[in-house]
This record gives C-alpha cells, structure tokens and sequence, in this order.
C-alpha cells in the first residue's frame, strides 16, 4: 500500500464521482483535439484549395510610361517595355533557390488577331495547363487539347456567333471551337483561347511571351521572398505578389485558427471548472477521511499527494480518451468541413493529453490546498 | 525525573465572544509511562477535548503539553504529524476504517507515505492482524467484518507503528458488552506489554482494568484517582 494505490483504489469507491470529474476533461481534451485536428486539416485544406484557385505572382515585362507631345500640346503618352519575356524565362523562374516552392509557372501570350473577319484578343496558354492556371472555369462543351482548337469567352461566342462545333478563320488557318466559357466577369470573356504555339504564330512572335502567372506554395513563408528571387533571376521583368490572393489567403486560415482556439479555450476552462468544483466536493464529502489519515500520521505533503494522483489518474485516463474521441470526431466530421483527405494528426492529441492532465493536476491546486490545511481535530468531528 | 506527559495550566476555548464556550479550564496533569488512565465524565465535560489536546491534533488555548519531554506547540504542522506516527496510535468510537480497503490495506495505511517495501508492509499488517485475531480475514473488506473485528482492525493500525502511547476514544461504544470485554482485554494486554493506553469512556465497567481514572466535570478535573491495582474497580 503507497499512496499511489490508495489513491487508485479510492476512484473505484467512488466511481460515479471519478467519471463526472473525468467527463470534464474528456470533453475539454476531446473538444480541443477534435477542433485542432480538424483546424489543422482544414488549414491544409483551405491551403491546398487556395493554391489550387490561382496564381499569386505575376511576371510581367518591366515598362515606363512615355509622355508624347509637342510643346504645350499634349498627345498621350504609351508605355515601353524595356525588354520582352520570352518562353526560356520558364527555366529561370524554376532555377530560383526557393523553386520547391513554385507549383506552377504557367506563360501567357496576348495577340489581337482576326477571328472570321472581327478584330479580336486572342489568348495562348499552354492547353495542358488551362485547368491549373484557371481552374474556376466553366466550359460548355470540351477544353483544348491540342493546337488548332480554341475556346470562345462568352462574349466573344456571342459576337462571332459561334460554339462548340464551330469553325474560326484566323491568318489564313481555321480553328474549331471544343468550348464556350460560362461569363466569369473577366476580359477573358471578350477573348479567344487558344493553345500558346498557335497565338504565338497568330502574333508572328514565336516563343514570345506576355506574362508569366507563377503559383507558390507559401503557408509559412513570405511570398515577398520568392518575388525578389524571380526579380533577381529576371532582372528586367516586373514581378509583383498578387496582394489579395495572399491576403485573403491568410485571413482564412488565420480565421479558422482563431475559431478554434476560441472554442478550445471555451470548452477548457469550464472542464477545468469541472475538475475543480468535483474535486472541491470531494474534498468536502471525505472531510473525516482526511481528517483519519491526518491523525495517523499523514503529513500536509502526503494529503495533496494523494490528491493529486487521484486527479492524476483521471486526468491522464479521460484525457487519452478524450484525445481518441477527438481524434476520431475529426476524422468523421472531416470530409463535411471541405477536406477531402481527411488524416490523423498525432501533436494536437498528445498536446490535448499533456493539456489535460495540465488541467486536472491545476484545477486540483486550491482544493488539495484546502484539503492539506485543515486540522484533523476540525475533520474528524466524532472524536 | 520528567512525567511522560504533561499538561500544564492548560485550558482551551472555543466560538468567540458572542459564543464562547470553555471546553477545558486550567488543567494540569502528569501522566508517567506504562500508566492505564481512564477518563471519564459527562457528555461535554472535556473528555474529548483532552484526548485532542493529548494526541496533539490541536493546540489548547493557553498552557502546555509536553509528552516525552516535547512542547507540542513548538512542532510544526509536520513535525507534529511526524510526532504523532511515531508516538501515539489513535483508536476512534467509529474505528473510521476506509471502506475501500481491506483489513489488511487499511493496517497498512499509515505506512502509505513511507518508502518501506510493499512486501514488508504487507508482513508487518498480517503479524499486527494476527496479534488482534483476525488471522485469515485479510483480505475482508469492513462492510465484510463484525464491529468488534471492525475496532479490532483499528487497533492493529494504531499499533503499525509500535507507538509507545495509544489513545482511544470510547473503543467500545459501537460495541455489544461481550465483544466490548474482548476489545478491552485487547488493550489489556496491550498494557501489560509495556503501553501507555489513555481511554475516554462512559462506562465504568472499563475502569476495572485501569491503573487511573480520572473525571472531568464542566472542562475540570473534578477527581482523579490511582487505582490501588490494575485491573480493581474504582
């Protein structure tokens, strides 16, 4: 007998008591770890989405506004690239010493062209990358796959009068058209799309490029960063974040860290009431006990040890428990909170576990103090 | 040569002004050791607020105790709880066993904070079981014993410690008169190997095996007698 096995033995003469100060923890302990895991799944989530959505660099050739006039008189002004991108920037951007980073690099080519006898814009991307580069696109009929077909912008369908089965002549070629975008409220919906080989020769400037879209990977780095390696490795190329994207990017994940920590904290501190009001009640209730033990020789250390590992053990049992549950929670509710992987993450759980025998062994704090002061005269009240 | 324990001028209090009540007044004893001391008295008299202030379990009002030379309220709280284990083995009217416990768990109980081995600890609650004549019932629960067996399980966790003073108070009180004569033989025995035993109790048949009695009326000692030899009627 040590009081480790006194204070075991003592859960199971009082068991309804041991439970109701461990169902505290473990629904602290398994709110805690169920938000968690699934605030960090969903952060993956919303992470793996966001990235998925777009671009958030923009490679553009650097210009200067240039001012025409004659004297007082002003006649407009034009802007002037310093230099041109051209396809072989591709492997520059990919050399960058972050490049683990980069998901995507995705070259663009604007033209205006003939499309059957309408002067219009004409957009080359590479066919096999329009789904990455634009994934919010909707398509009635079929993307392109290879050169010489094309997509119409909704209003470029309309102008031309054209759709999926269609023909277009353009500099002396015809293109069939596989799609018609759905309006996306863009300027893309004036344009035709087209594989970026055919509106290079439309443009007669092969290999040519207008901009580059480059998608980082950049939970936990500063995308600043990696804009002023491509700018270091394109020295005469302007390459600027896509602010909002990375923003708005931010604040979803930070909102989802925040609402978990909220409701976490929330749930723990009234489990850790929990702990306290039981432990406090038992205290009260084993008044004569403590009393016995104190008059047998039990000094003040011994009574809050024995305290202590009576919430010890609860705390530690309910805990893992209530970590299990969390993690199970997570795992079920997972794919109805947008992620489609759902998977077990091992920190929050034993985070949760040390969390709540933290809790339990705190809460404990004022009523083993309690328990260690009295007197064993006042507690053993018979005598 | 010092008294094994002393009480000097000692009175304790209790309530405040309003409602002051004076459960001892100015007493002053000397109990030397191996002394068979039975107190006696009404309900209310002080009996169990000596008994309190003998164990050190608290401190009087004014006065002193000195027990093996001791100031008790020089102690600390621990010091105190130290003092107690190794000197004095409490026996309470309930016997205030742990109901969770077996006999022998609950022997072993003041040994709970001791670094003494599982194994040793089991062998000193069997032999002390033994002494008490529980052998074979171990492993009962309370709920499991007899009252008698119940105060006879009391008593071997008083003596774990071989504690040279044991007190009780009112041992048999929860007891049928012929399993009372048993406990009482009990500390009997106990006696004659050498204790100090201090006993509060209504009933005068217990004075028959006393060497001392003493009655205390309204907080005072109103008598106290030497018994002329042990185990005579007053």
């Amino acid at each position: 007998m040590n009081i480790r096995k006194l204070a075991w033995k003592n859960l199971f003469r009082r068991k309804s008591r041991a439970v109701f100060t461990g169902l505290g923890i473990f629904l602290g302990i398994g709110t805690f770890v169920a938000l968690a895991s699934l605030t960090a799944q969903m952060e993956q989530a919303v992470q793996d989405k966001l990235d998925r959505f777009g671009a958030n660099i923009l490679i553009t050739p650097r210009t200067e506004q240039l001012t025409l006039g004659f004297g007082d008189i002003s006649l407009g002004g034009t802007q002037v690239a310093h230099s041109r991108l051209t396809a072989a920037d591709e492997k520059a951007i990919r050399g960058i010493e972050m490049k683990e980073r980069l998901r995507s690099v995705v070259p663009f080519f604007l033209a205006a062209a003939d499309a059957s006898g309408k002067n219009i814009v004409w957009m080359g991307i590479p066919a096999m990358e329009i789904a990455a580069a634009r994934p919010w696109w909707k398509i009635s009929g079929s993307p392109i796959r290879e050169k010489g077909e094309i997509l119409l912008g909704s209003e470029a369908a309309a102008a031309l009068d054209k759709g999926p089965g269609g023909t277009v002549v353009s500099g002396g070629r015809t293109f069939r058209v596989t799609g018609v975008l759905h309006p996306t409220g863009e300027k893309e919906d004036g344009m035709v799309i087209a594989a970026l080989g055919d509106v290079q020769s439309l443009g007669r400037n092969p290999g040519g490029v207008t901009f580059f879209e480059v998608a980082a990977l950049c939970k936990d780095c500063p995308v600043e960063d990696i804009v002023a390696q491509i700018g270091g490795a394109l020295p005469g190329a302007r390459v600027s974040a896509i602010r909002q994207v990375v923003e708005s990017r931010k604040a979803a994940v930070d909102q989802f860290r925040r609402l978990g920590i909220g409701v976490s904290s929330i749930v723990l501190a009234i489990g850790g009431l929990m702990v306290f009001v039981t432990v406090m009640g038992s205290v009260q209730e084993r008044t004569k006990e403590i009393g016995v033990l104190r008059a047998v020789g039990f000094r003040r250390k011994a009574i809050l040890s024995l305290l202590f590992w009576e919430t010890g053990w609860i705390s530690l049992l309910s805990s893992a428990s209530g970590a299990l549950a969390g993690l199970a929670a997570a795992l079920l509710v997972a794919p109805h909170f947008g992620v489609e992987q759902a998977g077990v993450a091992s920190s929050p759980a034993l985070l949760g576990v040390a969390l709540g025998m933290g809790l339990g062994l705190f809460g404990t704090i004022p009523p083993a103090r309690r328990a260690a002061a009295l007197s064993p005269t006042e507690a053993i009240r018979s005598l | 040569m010092a008294a094994f324990i002393r009480l000097e001028n000692v009175s304790m209090l209790y309530g405040n002004n309003g409602t002051r009540a004076v459960a001892l007044r100015d007493v002053s004893l000397s109990i030397e050791a191996g002394e068979y001391v039975v107190i006696t008295g009404e309900s209310g008299a002080g009996k169990s607020t000596l008994l309190t202030i003998l164990g050190g379990l608290q401190v009087p009002s004014s006065g002193a105790v000195l027990m093996k030379g001791v100031d008790l309220s020089s102690l600390s709280a621990d010091r105190l709880a130290d003092f107690r284990r190794e000197t004095i083995g409490f026996i309470f009217q309930a016997y205030h066993l742990l109901p969770y416990l077996t006999a022998r768990e609950n022997v072993m109980v003041p040994m709970s904070p001791l670094r003494t081995s599982a194994r040793e600890k089991a062998g000193r609650a069997n032999e002390l079981l033994t002494s008490v004549g529980l052998s074979g019932k171990e492993e009962r629960l309370p709920s499991e014993l007899s009252g008698g067996e119940c105060q006879r399980v009391a008593i071997a966790r008083a003596l774990v410690h071989d504690p040279p003073v044991l007190l009780a108070d009112e041992p048999t009180g929860n007891l049928d008169s012929s399993t009372g004569e048993q406990i009482l033989d009990l500390f009997s025995g106990l006696h004659k190997r050498g204790k100090t035993v201090l006993m509060v109790t209504h009933n005068r048949a217990n004075l028959f095996r006393a060497t001392r009695a003493i009655r205390l009326q309204d907080g005072l000692v109103a008598k106290d007698d030497p018994l002329m030899a042990p185990y005579q009627a007053l």
